[in-house]
């Protein structure tokens, strides 16, 4: 079975700062892949790569067998298969809560309007914001504006979502309604990779812990046993400063 | 007194005056929609990942902010013929407009669209939107609302501007009163000019002194992304306005 994602010796730098030093990653089918790391480790880098939001400087990004830099490949066609959801929300402030879910549907998959709300209206309740469909994202509370904006990855109909640190901009008391979704996500076998600092997660909804640090995979395993059990020293200073 | 204001004269030449209205309102709406689709056109050039069109965007935008509209009213009226290029009266100043303010406008637009947050275009480019999509959907429509209070004060600057093609024979508002002067040997004429202009720029200038002060007390907007973002653009846009030196 072809992977979903496979990263092979990807190197990136900004300018001089070599920020990811040969990064090598599978994530298959179903896969919960969940990043943990000290900041500046590259984890957001290397989701940014993913999806090539961020170009690489040297390696392969594969995603479901394609070469994503491949010179026949468009990465929008390959973008639309790869749902990504970021910390600072970046829904549309100019639309509301539904036309920001319906907007890709219709502009870039070109489904009738009437079908892409159907689809909208559908996800807006998956995420337990159906009453809010025509508010516009500045009078949601950051819990409601990271649901909007899962539902909105969601609406492409993508194979595999990808969370930068979704929750690290929310007030405590609304990382558990985000966190929730992303749960409920994972159960119904969507591919996930996951960049958090949200340990409980890791421990109930990962299927696969991977510790970054400076720039490279340090050690991966089941999330269970490596939580406990760090082989490696970093991986233990690590889990000691943040569990 | 009665050297400026003429009673007689002021209803003749209020009724000559408006009459050449249509004219301005034609130039004013021609110019308005040329200066403003090149300059949107220019700011994204501006914007661009091919380097020599960005530089060439730039170095368009910085002669044509340097240029005297005036100058530039007289070089395609009475310069341009002598290359065999003629044009009208009205072409001439709708050309010279355009050319002119679609620069300054260049610089609003590209202003407005480095004002919105680059998540933005990440979250478009994230939905497999391309380029041109994520402006079109996303970036512009939002830029667009940032940049109306300071293209209003370009459209005052315009309005008077447009006086200054009394020099290439438009028969606009100053032409036809400085015309109207020489036959009544009276400055009532003038009077009634600097009303009508006043009549259509003050009303404006309100509404963009109103517009500025919502803008800044209109309310941060939440999480990380701060607040609403602005466009600030230097006085010197002011300089586009050349009248004072009229001959």
């Amino acid at each position: 079975m072809v992977a979903m994602i496979e990263l092979i010796d990807v190197h990136k730098s900004f300018g001089h700062l070599h920020v990811l030093k040969g990064i090598n990653l599978t994530v298959q089918k179903k896969e919960v892949v969940v990043i943990i790391g000290p900041s500046g480790s590259g984890k957001s880098t290397m989701l940014r790569c993913i999806n090539g939001l961020e170009p690489i400087q040297k390696g392969k990004v594969m995603i479901e067998g394609e070469d994503l830099h491949g010179p026949k490949t468009d990465p929008n066609k390959i973008r639309q298969r790869i749902g990504m959801v970021f910390q600072s929300f970046n829904l549309f402030p100019h639309k509301n809560a539904l036309q920001n879910v319906m907007m890709a549907p219709i502009k870039v998959q070109k489904k009738p309007k009437a079908e892409a709300e159907e689809i909208a209206r559908d996800l807006l309740g998956r995420v337990g914001l159906a009453e809010k469909a025509e508010v516009l994202p500045e009078e949601l509370s950051g819990g409601q504006q990271q649901r909007v904006a899962i539902a909105r990855a969601l609406a492409m109909k993508p194979d595999m979502m990808l969370f930068d640190e979704v929750t690290s901009a929310l007030d405590p008391e609304l990382v558990a309604e985000v966190l929730s979704v992303m749960r409920n996500l994972a159960e119904s076998g969507m591919t996930m990779v996951v960049v958090t600092h949200e340990m409980g997660f890791a421990r109930e909804v990962g299927t696969r812990l991977i510790f970054m640090d400076g720039g490279v995979v340090v050690e991966e395993g089941d999330p269970r046993e490596m939580i406990v059990n760090p082989k490696e020293v970093r991986t233990q200073k690590f889990l000691s400063m943040v569990l | 007194m009665n050297a400026f204001f003429n009673g007689e004269i002021f209803k003749e030449s209020l009724w000559l005056l408006v009459k050449t209205l249509p004219t301005v309102f034609e130039v004013l709406i021609l110019g308005l929609i040329c200066a403003w689709s090149w300059g949107l056109i220019l700011s994204l050039i501006r914007l661009s990942h091919v380097r020599p069109l960005r530089y060439l965007a730039g170095a368009y935008i910085d002669l044509f902010r340097g240029l005297p509209l005036l100058l530039l009213f007289i070089f395609i009226y009475y310069g341009l013929p002598h290359a065999g290029i003629r044009l009208g009266p009205l072409a001439s100043g709708v050309l010279g407009i355009a050319l002119c303010y679609g620069a300054y406008a260049a610089e609003i637009f590209r202003a407005g669209i480095q004002a919105i947050p680059k998540g933005q275009t990440e979250a478009a480019r994230s939905l497999g939107m391309t380029h041109g999509q994520a402006m079109r959907h996303v970036i512009l429509p939002q830029a667009v609302r940032l940049v109306v209070p300071p293209l209003t004060n370009e459209f005052i600057a315009m309005i008077k501007d447009t006086s200054l093609m009394s020099v290439i024979s438009v028969p606009e508002l100053l032409f036809t009163a400085k015309e109207k002067m020489g036959v009544v040997v009276n400055s009532t004429p003038l009077t009634v000019a600097a009303l009508i202009y006043i009549v259509f720029t003050v009303p404006l200038i309100r509404v963009a002194a109103r517009m500025e002060s919502q803008r800044g007390r209109r309310k941060p907007r939440g999480g990380k992304s701060g607040g609403t973002p602005s466009v600030e653009v230097g006085g010197d846009l002011q300089t586009a306005d050349v009248a004072g030196q009229l001959p």
